[in-house]
């Protein structure tokens, strides 16, 4: 096996002594694609939270590359590689699509703008760089907010429901994205509602109940799960 | 009030409303930025503005330099002087409930005005440097409010720039827009709070320099400008920066023609009952606030 990218460890957070997070444990390994399923509340965006550091665990670890960095601040966290996109779309709306781009800095200045002219051709929105993000379709900021997470090509990229509210054809140039970025050697997290998107294209599926993880395999196991079952559709 | 009101002087009155909003304007931007960002109303701003103003006359009086040249300077001490401010107090009430901002930077406008009384006494300083006016036809231009508007619309023009087209203005913008997103993007918000701040600071620090080349320093000179950047931003919609120009311009039009028509005890009143007219009849301001 090997090293894992990130690794959680019995981790927990809680809000006014309910524990969104409940002793979690995963592991991630490089070049894979995982799955964060569990009914709504099952505390998969916390989780996200935590691992970004845009909230603080009350207890347990996170590392990335074997090095601790729950304690660390959320733009250290980012810096160090993992991306994130949010559930509902979260582009800057009065920043123009390619400055949306350029609000993550690395390197020069020029190499930023390449890159961002780069990352907006490759999903086709070169033409639409000067518009105001808020201006854009639903799809077209969807788009600009996955490119904005590969602009500091990160070696982890948490994705927040990727495929709600995307038409068919955007959603399967998405998944294809995905499966390139997995293909270049990098781990994607994604928590996802559409069971047919979790199915077709994550290898190993973590689920979530109460905060806690009830079960973790490949998605066939995972299907067929009581524990699971029972979370989604009760006894 | 029987004088016929002539067109001559009704240009005049447009002439000194114009050449006083860009300095409205460009002490109101400090306050819709710091406001824009961190949703902080900064009670103490005008009293940076006096600081700047002092800090422009003790200079002016040691070294005997032209108080112009003082406003880098000025806007630099400032400048280090609101980032600290930001480092030590206000960050701790950014997420806070607005009371607690409010409270603060009132208790902050409070101390620096008592400092300033304890330090340089309440006595009148003045910088007396250029007098006298300019005469196109019929119109008079001030000369030393002629030079402070052309700096302040210089500097507010730099600050638009600075925000349109650095890095660090496209992270002031972003933060502004979401803060939790700008992380997620590696972006330092404490930091950019900080330098926010510092902006803010240094522009109501150049309004002070500016302003001791036209009027009397003393340490109470800058709460009315904590009022007036307010109703700027309130006429503009806060946090909208463009209609923070428009409102400073509108502002020191209606001052100038409310003193042609009314009485001067009228006409002082005339900035407060327009700040309750915007806010009964348009809150969020003649350009709209902003969409997020």
């Amino acid at each position: 096996m090997a090293r894992p990218v990130l690794e959680v460890e019995r981790l927990c957070k809680s809000f006014g002594g309910v524990a969104a997070v409940d002793r979690v444990s995963l592991a991630l390994e490089p070049g894979r694609i995982y799955g964060l399923i569990g009914p709504n509340g099952s505390g998969k965006t916390t989780l996200f939270n935590c691992i970004t550091g845009i909230e603080r665990r009350d207890v347990g670890s996170t590392r990335f590359n074997g090095v601790r960095i729950d304690g660390l601040k959320p733009y250290e966290i980012a810096r160090q590689g993992i991306g994130r996109t949010f559930q509902l779309i979260r582009v800057f709306p009065e920043l123009t699509a390619l400055e949306n781009l350029l609000v993550v800095t690395r390197g020069s200045l020029a190499g930023a703008e390449a890159r961002a002219l780069e990352l907006l051709r490759f999903v086709k929105l070169d033409g639409l760089k000067h518009e105001y993000a808020g201006n854009l379709s639903y799809g077209q900021q969807k788009l600009v907010e996955f490119v904005r997470v590969l602009m500091r090509d990160p070696s982890l990229i948490l994705l927040d429901e990727p495929a709600a509210g995307v038409n068919r054809t955007l959603l399967n140039d998405l998944l294809e994205a995905v499966r390139r970025l997995r293909d270049d050697g990098k781990t994607v997290l994604l928590v996802e509602h559409d069971m047919k998107v979790v199915m077709g294209l994550c290898e190993t599926v973590f689920v979530l109940d109460h905060g806690e993880k009830i079960a973790e395999g490949p998605p066939g196991v995972i299907q067929a799960d009581e524990r699971v079952i029972e979370a989604y559709f009760g006894r | 009030m029987n004088v016929a009101i002539t067109p001559a002087m009704l240009g005049q009155v447009v002439v000194s409303g114009i050449l006083a909003g860009a300095l409205y304007a460009m002490v109101a931007l400090g306050l819709a930025l710091i406001f824009g960002v961190m949703r902080v109303i900064n009670i103490a701003h005008g009293p940076l503005l006096m600081l700047g103003a002092y800090t422009t006359f003790f200079i002016y009086q040691a070294l005997g330099l032209n108080p112009y040249l003082t406003v880098p300077i000025t806007m630099l001490v400032l400048f280090i002087l609101g980032a600290l401010l930001q480092r030590t107090l206000v960050y701790r009430v950014v997420d806070a409930p607005e009371l607690s901002s409010l409270l603060l930077t009132f208790g902050i406008s409070i101390a620096l005005v008592n400092l300033a009384q304890l330090a340089f006494t309440s006595n009148l300083r003045t910088v007396e440097y250029v007098t006298g006016s300019y005469t196109l036809g019929p119109l008079a231009f001030s000369k030393s409010r002629l030079i402070a508007f052309v700096v302040a619309a210089a500097l507010a023009g730099l600050v638009f720039l600075f925000l349109q087209r650095t890095r660090l203005g496209k992270a002031i913008r972003a933060t502004s827009q979401s803060r939790e997103v700008a992380m997620v993007c590696g972006v330092d918000v404490q930091r950019i709070h900080r330098i926010t701040f510092g902006i803010a600071a240094a522009l109501a620090g150049a309004g002070g320099a500016l302003v001791s080349v036209i009027v009397a320093i003393q340490p109470e000179m800058g709460q009315i400008w904590t009022f007036k950047s307010f109703l700027v931003i309130v006429l503009g919609g806060a946090g909208n920066y463009p209609g923070a120009l428009l409102g400073g311009v509108l502002l020191g039009l209606v001052e100038q023609l409310a003193s042609l028509f009314l009485t001067t005890q009228l006409s002082e009143a005339v900035a407060y009952i327009l700040l309750v007219l915007i806010l009964l009849v348009r809150p969020t301001g003649l350009l709209g606030g902003r969409q997020t």
